[in-house]
C-alpha cells in the first residue's frame, strides 16, 4: 500500500482530460454516450413517476379540502392587532409636518385602504343591527356596512391629510380576520401612550368600540364584500416642541375570549408603534 | 476516532532497498536528515554483517585490544563507555498522549465536520456583520458540530487507549546485572555499563547482556526463540560452525536467554548495534501506510465534498440569477455545503467499529487500533509464523518405531487418557529407557494439572518424552525411584548421545546402561536389536528398515531419537564406581530398541482455519525461522501446502527429471530457504509471490520477513502478519495488520502489532476476517442509510431558496434527525447478519470495491433520498393547506412570511395571521417534515438491511434494528408531543392524520427497492446491478 506518488501537475491534468473525454473508449465524464443516455433516461422516468405520484397525492389532498373554510383553525384562536398604514421599517412612523412629501405615502395608503369604505362602495351592503353578533345561515352571506363617518376626524373626509400636517396623525388599528370568530362582551381597542402624558390620544369610533355585528366572518369566498371594522387612533402631539417621539400601545379590551397578553406573540390582541414627528 | 488518520505518514519505499540517495547540489539540512534516516532504515533492512565468529581468538584479542584472560582495564572500559554510550536500546519514540488525542480530533472524518463548523461560524459572522439580529441557526450548528467532533474524538481516544496500554517492551528485555572480567577480577556491573570487548561470563538462567563471541563454553545452551523463532534451545560452543552469524554456534545474542551451562565470551556489540538492537530500531523506524478503512473514508470524504460543492455552487449561481443579493447567496452556499455534512456518521462509524472490536475481543481477537477491525476483512494475504501460531509450541511425541512398525501417537491438544497403548515387551523397554535416560522432570506442586499442561525442567524433547511416558506408561518418578541413576554422560553436540546407568534391585544383572541420541549414532553402538521382547543380532534387513523408518519420520519434519540399552554383566555389583570420564564399563554391542520422533504439532483447529482462509480467497504464506523440512511438513499438515499440489522438487522426483526442467506452472507450491531469499532481487521475489499459490519461507531472518511483507504489498495485497517473537516485530509493524500472540508473544511483538490473538490460535484470525468483512458490508449499509436522509434535509432549503416558500425543515430538526433519530437505527445495521457466506467470496479489491462509491451516492441521493424528500414536501403542503395556506399561495410568499412586522398576512381563505402565529404553523410543518423523514427512514432502514437479497430472505431477526425503529419513532413522538418542546426546540404537536402522509412513500421505497434487488438477483451483471448495486 505504498503511495509513492506525488503526481506531477501534468499527469494530473492529463488524467482529468482523460476523465472528461476518453477518446479510446468514447467515454465522456467516465461514461459512454449510451451509458449516459441510459442513466439519464432512467432518471427521467424515475423522476417523472415520482412527480406523477406527488401530483396525485397532492390532488387527493386538495380534494379533501373545503373551499370555504380551512380544515383547521386551531392555530389562530385569537386575532392579532395590526396598524395601518404599515411603515416600511418596523412600526415606526416618521414624518415632517412641514414637508408633505414625508407623509404623502401614508396618506396615499390610507386613502387606498379606505376606498372600500366610502359610501358609494357600501351601497350594496346591509345595515346590520348594532351591538349583537350577526350570524348568518347562508347560502348567501351579506356584509355589514361600516360607515366611514364613524372614524370622524380620521375618516379623511374633513381632513384629507389625516391630521399629519397638523401634528395629529391618524393611524388605523384593525383586528385580524378570523373565520368564525365570535368575540364575547364588548370588544374595544384601548390605546395608551407609554411614558408620556402631555400628548393626548383620541380613538374613533368613540371609546374604540368594535361593534359585534361585524362578527362572525365567513371567509373570503362566502363573505363577499366583508368590511373589517376599524378603529382610528389620533395622537395629538404637543404643538410647540420641534421634535416629538411617542410610543403608543393599543390592546383589545372588554372581550374575555380575545387574548391581549402573550409572551411570545407581541401582536396577539395588541400592537405597539412609535411616532416621530418633526416640525 | 482515528478514522482517516494514517498509521503513520506513507513511507517512501524505494523499489531497491539498497539504493543510496544521490546527493543533490546543496541539499538543505532537513532534507539531508530525512535522507539519512531513510538510509538508516534501508541499512537496517540488510542482513547482519559480522565476521567476529570467523576470527580466531588472537584476532579477536587484537581487534578489540583486550586481554582474553584479564579483560579491559577500568580506565579503558570507561573510555569505551564514553565513546559508545551505555549498553541499552534506544526506546522507540513514543507519541505523546496529546498528539494522539489531536490525531483523533483532527483526523480524516473529523476534518470534514470541522470544516463544516468553521463555515457555519463564518456564515454567522457575515450575518452578524450585516444584520443586527440574525437567526442563530448557524451559530448553533457550528457549536453542535464542534461538540460532536470533540465527543466522538474523546470516545474513540478512550477506546483505543484502553486496548493499547503502553507496553514497556524493549526496556524489560535488558538484564539488570552482568558478570564481567576487568583487570583479571570478576565484577558484577550494571548491564548498561558493559562495553565492547568486555569479557562476560554467563550461566544458566542469565539473560545475555550483549552480543557475545564465546571463548569458552561448558554445556551451554541458549534460547534464541525471541530472535529466530526456533523453539529449541541451541547449544553453544566456541566452534565456528556456520557462515551465517545467526546460525553459528559461537555467538550469543543480546537479550536471549542462557538456558543451561556456563560460558565466557567477548562482547562484540552493545546497545543498538546488537542484532536485537538493530531489529528494535528497524521496527521503530518503520513507517507504515494508511489503513484500508482510512483510505475508504478519505475516498468517501472526497465524494461527499464533490457533491456538496457541486450543489452549493449550482444553487449559489441560481440564487444570484433569482435576484438574491451576494451576501444572501454566500450564506446559502455555505448552508448547502454544510447541510451535506452527515453530522451523525462519524459517531455511527466509530460506534460500529467499536462494537465489532468488542465482539472480536470476545472471540479472542483484541484490536488495538479501531480501524484495524476492518483491515482483517480486506486482507488478501496472511503471512503466518509457524511456531506457536500454527503449532502448539511444545514438543510432543508423534511417532514411534519399534518391532519393525511405525506407531502413531495422538498429538491433538486435548490429551487426556492414554495416548498410546501396546503390549509388546519392546514398548515397555523403550518406555523405560525414555523415562530413565532423561534429565527432564516435572516442576513440583502441579499434581492436579493434566499431564500435558504441567511445567517441566529440561529441554523440549526430553520434556516431551517425560510427559509421553508419564501419560502412556507409568509414573516416571516411581520408575526413577526404583532404578536410581548411578552414572550419566549428558548429551552434547559432539557425541550426540546421552547415556545413563541405572541400578536395578529386582534383577540378577544389577545395572543397566541406557542410551538415547541421534539414531545413526545409536545404531553404531548396537550389535543386536529387540523384536517383540526378543534380542536378535543385527542384520542388513533391520538396518534397511531402520533407514526407511528414519527417513520417513525425518521427512515428516520430526526430530527422531534412537534408543538402546545394555544389561551390564553381574560383575558390576552394587556400589561399583562408574567413571564417565575414563570409561570403566562396556559401551558397545548394545541392543537397539526403537525410535521415537517428536514434533511441535499443529493446533487442531488450524487445518480447518487455513482451509477457510483459502476458500475466502486469502493466500496463506508460512514465514518461519525454522528448518525447511519441518516447515514443509507442518505446512502440509495444516494445509498451507495442500494435498494435491507439489513443489518443484516433488514434481522433479515424480517425473524423474532435474528440478531445473520442471515447468514452473506445475509446481504451485514452493519452499524458499532464507539463504536463497537473500540473493533474490525484488523482481524475483515478486515472481515467486505471484506465481505460486502455496508458499513456505523457511530459515528467514527478521529482515527477510519484512522484505516478504513488502513484496506482497508491492503486488497490491493487503497483508496480515502473525508472529510472536521479537524477530517478527518489523514485519508486524510493516504489515497492514500485525497480529501478535497474546500468550506466547513477546511484549515487543504485541506493541508492534495492531491486533492481539488472546488465545494464540490461528483459527481466531478466521473469525477476525469474518467480522472484518461483515463490518465492511454493514458499514456500507449504515452509510447508505445515513446518507439517504441527507436529501430530504437539503432539498427543503433549496426549495426555500428557489420557490420562496416558508422553510420546510430547519436546522434544529435536521440535527434531531442526524444526531437523534437516525443514530440508533444506523448503528443497529452493524448487528445485521451476513447476506451470504462472506467466507466464500474473494477478499475485496481495494482499488475497485469502495466503501462508498458512485452507485451508493446515486441510490442514496438520487433515488431513495428523492422519494423521501417528496414525502416530506407532501406532508408540508398538507399541513399548510389544512391550516389555510394553499400550495399555490405559498409560492413566493417568503419575504412577507419572514417580515416580523407584517402581522396581518392573509391566507387563502381571507384570514389574517400574525408573524408568530404563522411561525407556529411553519414550525409545526417542520416537525411534521421531521416525523415524515423518520417514517420514510423506517422503510429505508429495512431496505438497507440487504444489498442483494430480499428482506423476506434476510428476515427481521436483528433485534437491535427493531429496537432502533421503535426508538426513533418514540423519540420523534417525544420531541413532538412533550410539553415545553415548543419553547426548547420549537417543535409542535402534530395531528394524528399528519403521521400518515408519509405512508404511501414508505411503501413506495420498500416496493421500489425490492424490485430493484429482484432485478439484481435475476440478472447478474445486468444494467440494474451495474448502476445500482452499491
Amino acid at each position: 500500500m505504498t503511495k509513492n506518488e506525488k503526481k506531477s501537475l501534468n499527469q494530473f491534468l492529463a488524467e482529468w482530460k482523460l476523465f472528461i473525454y476518453n477518446p479510446t473508449t468514447g467515454e465522456f465524464l467516465g461514461r459512454t454516450a449510451k451509458s449516459w443516455g441510459l442513466i439519464l433516461l432512467f432518471y427521467l422516468v424515475f423522476y417523472g413517476f415520482l412527480a406523477a405520484l406527488f401530483s396525485f397525492t397532492m390532488w387527493v389532498m386538495l380534494q379533501t379540502l373545503n373551499d370555504e373554510v380551512p380544515k383547521y383553525r386551531d392555530q389562530i384562536p385569537s386575532p392579532g392587532l395590526m396598524v395601518f398604514p404599515k411603515p416600511v421599517t418596523a412600526l415606526e412612523y416618521t414624518f415632517h409636518m412641514s414637508d408633505p412629501t414625508s407623509y404623502a405615502g401614508y396618506i396615499a395608503d390610507l386613502k387606498k385602504f379606505l376606498k372600500p369604505y366610502t359610501l358609494e362602495e357600501q351601497k350594496n351592503l346591509t345595515a346590520c343591527p348594532d351591538g349583537a353578533l350577526f350570524e348568518q345561515k347562508g347560502p348567501v352571506y351579506v356584509a355589514c356596512q361600516f360607515p366611514l363617518l364613524l372614524l370622524q376626524a380620521c375618516s379623511g373626509m374633513s381632513d384629507p391629510d389625516f391630521g399629519y400636517s397638523k401634528g395629529k396623525p391618524c393611524i388605523l388599528v384593525k383586528m385580524n380576520r378570523i373565520i368564525g370568530l365570535k368575540p364575547e362582551g364588548v370588544p374595544r381597542i384601548d390605546c395608551v401612550l407609554k411614558n408620556e402624558d402631555q400628548t393626548n390620544i383620541t380613538t374613533y369610533p368613540y371609546n374604540g368600540i368594535i361593534d359585534l355585528k361585524y362578527f362572525p366572518y365567513y371567509g373570503k369566498k362566502l363573505h363577499v364584500g366583508y368590511l373589517q371594522p376599524l378603529v382610528a387612533v389620533q395622537v395629538t402631539l404637543a404643538p410647540n416642541s420641534a421634535e416629538k417621539e411617542v410610543t403608543v400601545e393599543c390592546k383589545i379590551d372588554g372581550s374575555p375570549n380575545l387574548k391581549s397578553q402573550d409572551d411570545r406573540d407581541k401582536f396577539l390582541g395588541r400592537v405597539v408603534f412609535k411616532i416621530t414627528a418633526h416640525a | 476516532m482515528e478514522l482517516g488518520w494514517k498509521k503513520g505518514a506513507a513511507a517512501p519505499q524505494g523499489q531497491n532497498p539498497r539504493q543510496i540517495p544521490i546527493k543533490g547540489p546543496k541539499p538543505s539540512k532537513k532534507k539531508m536528515k530525512r535522507k539519512k534516516k531513510k538510509r538508516d532504515t534501508e541499512e537496517l533492512k540488510k542482513e547482519v554483517v559480522m565476521d567476529d565468529h570467523k576470527l580466531t581468538l588472537e584476532e579477536l584479542s587484537t581487534k578489540y585490544s583486550v586481554n582474553l584472560t584479564t579483560g579491559h582495564s577500568h580506565q579503558r572500559a570507561k573510555e569505551i563507555l564514553i565513546r559508545d554510550g551505555p549498553n541499552t536500546l534506544t526506546p522507540p519514540p513514543t507519541t505523546p498522549e496529546w498528539v494522539k488525542f489531536c490525531k483523533q480530533l483532527f483526523g480524516g472524518f473529523s476534518l470534514l465536520l470541522w470544516t463544516g463548523a468553521i463555515l457555519c461560524f463564518v456564515a454567522y459572522g457575515i450575518q452578524i456583520y450585516f444584520n443586527e439580529e440574525p437567526a442563530k441557526d448557524n451559530l448553533y450548528l457550528s457549536i453542535v458540530l464542534t461538540v460532536v467532533v470533540v465527543i466522538t474524538s474523546c470516545f474513540s481516544y478512550y477506546q483505543e487507549a484502553k486496548s493499547s496500554k503502553i507496553m514497556e517492551s524493549f526496556k524489560n528485555m535488558v538484564p539488570q546485572q552482568a558478570l564481567v572480567i576487568r583487570e583479571g577480577e570478576k565484577l558484577q556491573i550494571n548491564v548498561q555499563d558493559v562495553v565492547l570487548g568486555d569479557l562476560v561470563e554467563i550461566k544458566g538462567g542469565d539473560r545475555i547482556p550483549a552480543d557475545l563471541r564465546l571463548i569458552s563454553a561448558r554445556g551451554c545452551k541458549v534460547d534464541n526463540s525471541s530472535l529466530t523463532g526456533e523453539s529449541e534451545p541451541q547449544s553453544r560452543s566456541t566452534d565456528f560452525t556456520h557462515e551465517n552469524p545467526l546460525e553459528t554456534r559461537n555467538i550469543c545474542f543480546f537479550s536471549t536467554n542462557c538456558v543451561e551451562g556456563t560460558a565466557r565470551g567477548i562482547v562484540i556489540a552493545t546497545g543498538d548495534s546488537t542484532v536485537m538492537g538493530r531489529i528494535a530500531s528497524l521496527t521503530s523506524g518503520l513507517e507504515v501506510g494508511q489503513t484500508p478503512i482510512a483510505a475508504e473514508i478519505e475516498h468517501f470524504i472526497r465524494l461527499i465534498t464533490v457533491v456538496a460543492v457541486f450543489l452549493g455552487v449550482t444553487f449559489f449561481v441560481l440564487s444570484l440569477l433569482l435576484g438574491y443579493g451576494w451576501l444572501e447567496a454566500i450564506i446559502f452556499l455555505i448552508g448547502i455545503i454544510v447541510a451535506n455534512v452527515p453530522e451523525g456518521l462519524l459517531a455511527t462509524v466509530t460506534v460500529c467499529l467499536t462494537l465489532t472490536a468488542k465482539r472480536m475481543a470476545k472471540k479472542n481477537c483484541l484490536v488495538k487500533n479501531l480501524e484495524a477491525v476492518e483491515t482483517l476483512g480486506s486482507t488478501s494475504t496472511i503471512c503466518s509464523d509457524k511456531t506457536g501460531t500454527l503449532t502448539q509450541n511444545r514438543m510432543i511425541v508423534a511417532h514411534m518405531w519399534f518391532d519393525e512398525t511405525v506407531y502413531e501417537v495422538d498429538t491433538s491438544e486435548e490429551q487426556t487418557g492414554k495416548t498410546f497403548a501396546n503390549n509388546s515387551d519392546t514398548w515397555f523397554i523403550l518406555a523405560q529407557i525414555a523415562g530413565l535416560c532423561n534429565r527432564a522432570d516435572f516442576k513440583p506442586n502441579q499434581e492436579t494439572l493434566p499431564i500435558a499442561k504441567r511445567a517441566t525442567t529440561g529441554d523440549a524433547s526430553e520434556s516431551a518424552l517425560l510427559k509421553f511416558i508419564e501419560q502412556s506408561y507409568s509414573s516416571v518418578a516411581e520408575m526413577r525411584k526404583k532404578n536410581p541413576k548411578v552414572a550419566e554422560i549428558p548429551f552434547n553436540s559432539t557425541n550426540k548421545y546421552q547415556m545413563s546407568i541405572h541400578f536395578r534391585e529386582d534383577s540378577s544383572q544389577t545395572h543397566v546402561l541406557m542410551m538415547k541420541g541421534a539414531p545413526e549414532r545409536i545404531l553404531e553402538f548396537c550389535s543386536t536389536f529387540l523384536l517383540h521382547g526378543q534380542e536378535y543380532s543385527m542384520d542388513n534387513e533391520l538396518k534397511e528398515d531402520f533407514q526407511n523408518a528414519y527417513l520417513e519420520l525425518g521427512g515428516l519434519g520430526e526430530r527422531v531419537l534412537g534408543f538402546c540399552f545394555l544389561n551390564l554383566p553381574s560383575s558390576f555389583s552394587k556400589g561399583f564406581p562408574f567413571n564417565t570420564d575414563e570409561i570403566n564399563f562396556p559401551m558397545d554391542n548394545l541392543c537397539f530398541v526403537g525410535l521415537i520422533s517428536m514434533i511441535d504439532p499443529p493446533r487442531t483447529t488450524v487445518p480447518d482455519a487455513v482451509n477457510k482462509c483459502r476458500s475466502a480467497g486469502i493466500k496463506v504464506i508460512m514465514v518461519t525461522g525454522d528448518h525447511p523440512i519441518t516447515a514443509e511438513a507442518i505446512a502440509k499438515r495444516v494445509g498451507i501446502i495442500s494435498e494435491n499440489t507439489e513443489t518443484a522438487e516433488e514434481v522433479a522426483a515424480r517425473l524423474r527429471i532435474p528440478v531445473s526442467k520442471v515447468n514452473p506452472r506445475d509446481a504451485k507450491a514452493i519452499v524458499v530457504h532464507g539463504s536463497q531469499l537473500k540473493d533474490l532481487h525484488s523482481e524475483q521475489l515478486d515472481q515467486i509471490l505471484r506465481n505460486h499459490t502455496e508458499i513456505v519461507f523457511a530459515r528467514t531472518s527478521p529482515q527477510q520477513k519484512l522484505i516478504i511483507v513488502e513484496g506482497c504489498q508491492r503486488l497490491g495485497a493487503i497483508v496480515a502478519v502473525t508472529g510472536d517473537g521479537v524477530n517478527d516485530s518489523p514485519a508486524l509493524k510493516k504489515a497492514d495488520i500485525g497480529i501478535a500472540m497474546g500468550i506466547s508473544g513477546s511484549d515487543v511483538s504485541k506493541q508492534a502489532a495492531d491486533m492481539i490473538l488472546l488465545d494464540d490460535n490461528f483459527a481466531s484470525i478466521v473469525t477476525g476476517v469474518e467480522e472484518g468483512r461483515l463490518i465492511f458490508d454493514n458499514l456500507k449499509k449504515s452509510i447508505m442509510y445515513t446518507l439517504t436522509s441527507n436529501i430530504p434535509e437539503i432539498t427543503p432549503f433549496l426549495v426555500f431558496i428557489i420557490l420562496g416558500i416558508p422553510l420546510p425543515l430547519g436546522t434544529i430538526t435536521i440535527l434531531c434527525i442526524d444526531l437523534g433519530t437516525d443514530m440508533v437505527p444506523a448503528i443497529s445495521l452493524a448487528y445485521e447478519s451476513a447476506e451470504s457466506d462472506i467466507m466464500k467470496r474473494r477478499p475485496r479489491n481495494p482499488k475497485m470495491d469502495k466503501l462508498v462509491n458512485r452507485r451508493l451516492i446515486s441510490m442514496a441521493y438520487g433515488q431513495i433520498g428523492m422519494i423521501q424528500a417528496v414525502a416530506g414536501f407532501f406532508t408540508y403542503f398538507v399541513i399548510m393547506a389544512e391550516n389555510g395556506f394553499r400550495p399555490i399561495d405559498l409560492l413566493g410568499i417568503r419575504l412577507y412570511w419572514e417580515d416580523k412586522f407584517l402581522n396581518d398576512l392573509e391566507d387563502s381563505y381571507g384570514q389574517q395571521w400574525t408573524y408568530e402565529q404563522r411561525k407556529v404553523v411553519e414550525f409545526t410543518c417542520q416537525t411534521a417534515f421531521f416525523v415524515t423523514i423518520v417514517l420514510v427512514q423506517w422503510a429505508d432502514l429495512i431496505v438497507s438491511k440487504t444489498r442483494r437479497n430480499s428482506v423476506f430472505q434476510q428476515g427481521m431477526r436483528n433485534k437491535i434494528l427493531i429496537f432502533g425503529i421503535l426508538e426513533e419513532t418514540f423519540l420523534a413522538a417525544f420531541l413532538s408531543y412533550t410539553p415545553g418542546m415548543d419553547v426548547a426546540l420549537r417543535m409542535y404537536p402534530l395531528k394524528i392524520s399528519w403521521w400518515f402522509c408519509a405512508l404511501p412513500y414508505s411503501i413506495l421505497i420498500f416496493v421500489y427497492d425490492e424490485i430493484r434487488k429482484l432485478l439484481i438477483r435475476q440478472r447478474p451483471g445486468g444494467w440494474v446491478e451495474r448502476e445500482t448495486y452499491y
